[in-house]
């Protein structure tokens, strides 16, 4: 068995090999989709290194004279894309700022609910008896309960700074992961080469770094697609509702809020950043769905 | 298999329940009580730090944990939930008069996501790889990826602003009902919509409906007689949870963009004012929706199944 990495690279260069059940039409045609998808999350990924270097314009640069302009239209600046707001900044320059710290938080409660989730999984799938009860447990009675009011309960006792976001959103994937992960242990437990690893005297530790969790890396993968995805939508739905991060920073879920009171009069302030973010999820719920497909198994 | 009696099934998923509860019940008050400064603030802005001491004291804040936590949960099982800071009135009147609006529009956002997600889903797994299933497939997974707010803030712009057929906000007439509850059955009804179609489809590839087909039953029977019974449980057990969706925090983001009377306008509301008490209530109210929820679902899915019930 070699490095974890292994099986990861072979993975992903699986994923864009087409699927043998498409016909040859489609098979270019879906190649290139999910190449849009691809180049969609990169071009984000740009924006959120970036910040605002690629931002055609100042996003905070207020212009009194174009305020609330539509989309495609130009004020003595330049053209704005997107439009403007109500003290006149440029929409498209605050949805490129905003991505970073959209992504920023995102990626980061995504790991740590991945961690948490893979690492609590492995330990009841691999040693079983009261380890095992007490982790599921945790993780059922935390499904069972409203997390995401436990959330808004959170930030508004703690505060709602980036810092607390990104301890709570991780508590609301964790079990996901933790369920996988405990269902793939157990199935590879009994497995012929981890019981050759074990019997050629491999410490648990070793057995589950190198023999475990690579052949169970795939799975891990396309779930931290799907749930990055959700934790997305779930920072933006705090955000939205006044509980999550607070302005001067940005986030494309607080330029929807923002953008709400102006709903009657410039729509795109609402509705654009919202087309951003749900893109970003649909992208990786694309390729998610690819990857799965690839693997042979529904995730 | 072995599975348990109905009863002692029930008294089993009463006793998860109520554990739950109160684990909901121990965050909140760890939260509020232990981690948070309930004291500092209720305290007047200007309050000196022996005043503050004083309501400290008043409060019992001073005392050991496994103590003030048995006497809020104590005050909890009593009914009294504390006095709202923001209505001075008690909390749980004030959650419980909230409540109907938030139900209203949960069930009827409910059924319509069950009706239009089952038949969708049925039509498009029968016919895997159609015209009709690309097209609803990909219209659920978009729909499953854009914030749920969003949608709703999408609705009012299509069809309040620019069509002005529609009223956005507040709870006047039935078709204020409308656009809330379309956006909730836009949502959870794509997720309906997938699992019924994933459903449907496994159920096609089943030796039973070979057999249907080998004996010249007609397509429309084999769907919606042999293996539409077979998808019910799916069907059930999906829907109930897309209300625990709802009542966990999903429902509560569109009620504060149309400004629905309902529990999460509430919650936001209380939670702008550091209305603790109301949020609180709110909290565990709308947990004990989404205990009880789960515990029906589970009962309707051992119920629905003959297979499990026979056992």
């Amino acid at each position: 068995m070699g490095k974890w990495s292994d099986g990861v690279i072979e993975y992903w260069s699986n994923a864009f090999k087409p699927h043998y059940s498409i016909t040859p039409v489609f098979q270019r045609f879906l190649s290139l989709g999910l190449l849009i998808w691809v180049g969609y999350l990169l071009a984000v990924t740009l924006f959120a290194l970036t910040g605002s270097d690629l931002a055609p314009y100042d996003p905070t640069a207020q212009q009194v004279l174009a305020r609330l302009l539509p989309p495609f239209s130009s004020s003595s600046r330049g053209f704005h894309w997107l439009g403007t707001d109500q003290l006149g900044r440029d929409l498209m320059s605050n949805m490129i700022a905003g991505a970073r710290l959209t992504l920023f938080i995102g990626l980061v409660s995504n790991m740590i609910g991945m961690a948490v989730g893979v690492v609590l999984g492995m330990i009841a799938g691999y040693y079983g008896g009261t380890l095992d009860r007490l982790v599921m447990r945790l993780s059922e009675a935390q499904t069972a309960m409203p997390m995401f009011l436990v959330a808004i309960f959170f930030l508004t006792v703690l505060g709602p700074t980036v810092l607390n976001v990104v301890i709570i959103l991780p508590t609301l994937i964790w079990p996901s992961f933790a369920r996988l992960v405990r269902a793939e242990t157990l199935r590879l437990r009994s497995a012929l080469f981890v019981e050759a690893a074990v019997a050629t005297g491999a410490t648990d530790w070793s057995v589950l770094w190198s023999n475990i969790l690579p052949n169970m890396a795939p799975r891990i993968m396309v779930l931290t697609v799907i749930e990055l995805g959700h934790v997305m939508l779930a920072e933006a739905g705090l955000s939205f509702l006044g509980v999550g991060v607070q302005p001067p920073a940005t986030t494309w879920g607080l330029l929807i809020a923002r953008g709400r009171a102006y709903l009657a009069v410039a729509w795109w302030l609402a509705i654009m950043p919202g087309v951003m973010l749900g893109l970003t999820v649909l992208a990786l719920n694309m390729l998610s769905r690819r990857f799965a497909a690839t693997s042979g198994s529904a995730a | 298999m072995n599975h348990p009696s109905l009863s002692a099934f029930l008294l089993t998923r009463l006793r998860d329940g109520l554990i739950v509860l109160f684990l909901v019940t121990l965050v909140i008050f760890v939260l509020g009580h232990v981690i948070g400064d309930p004291a500092g603030l209720m305290a007047p802005v200007d309050a000196s730090e022996q005043e503050i001491a004083r309501l400290r004291r008043q409060l019992g804040l001073d005392r050991p944990f496994t103590e003030q936590f048995a006497t809020y949960f104590g005050s909890l099982l009593r009914g009294d939930f504390g006095q709202s800071l923001w209505q001075d009135r008690p909390a749980l009147t004030v959650v419980l008069e909230a409540l109907p609006a938030t139900v209203l529009l949960t069930l009827v956002g409910l059924v319509f996501a069950g009706l239009g997600g089952s038949t969708l889903g049925v039509l498009a797994g029968a016919r895997p790889e159609s015209a009709l299933d690309r097209s609803a497939n990909f219209l659920s997974i978009t729909a499953l990826s854009v914030p749920n707010f969003w949608l709703g803030l999408l609705l009012i712009v299509i069809f309040a602003v620019n069509l002005g057929a529609l009223p956005t906000s507040g709870f006047a007439s039935w078709q204020s009902l409308i656009l809330p509850a379309g956006a909730l059955a836009i949502i959870h009804g794509a997720r309906v919509f997938q699992l019924v179609r994933s459903a449907t489809f496994e159920e096609m590839t089943k030796p039973y409906t070979l057999v249907a087909r080998s004996k010249g039953l007609p397509e429309r029977l084999i769907l919606w007689k042999h293996i539409l019974r077979n998808t019910a449980v799916t069907m059930m057990t999906t829907i109930g949870w897309e209300y625990v969706r709802m009542m966990g925090g999903a429902a509560f983001a569109i009620e504060v963009v149309f400004a629905w009377p309902g529990i999460g306008q509430l919650m936001i509301n209380a939670a702008s004012r550091q209305d603790f008490p109301v949020l609180q209530a709110a909290v565990i109210i709308a947990g004990a929706f989404v205990v009880v929820t789960n515990g029906v679902v589970d009962l309707l899915y051992r119920v629905l199944d003959a297979r499990i019930r026979a056992a």
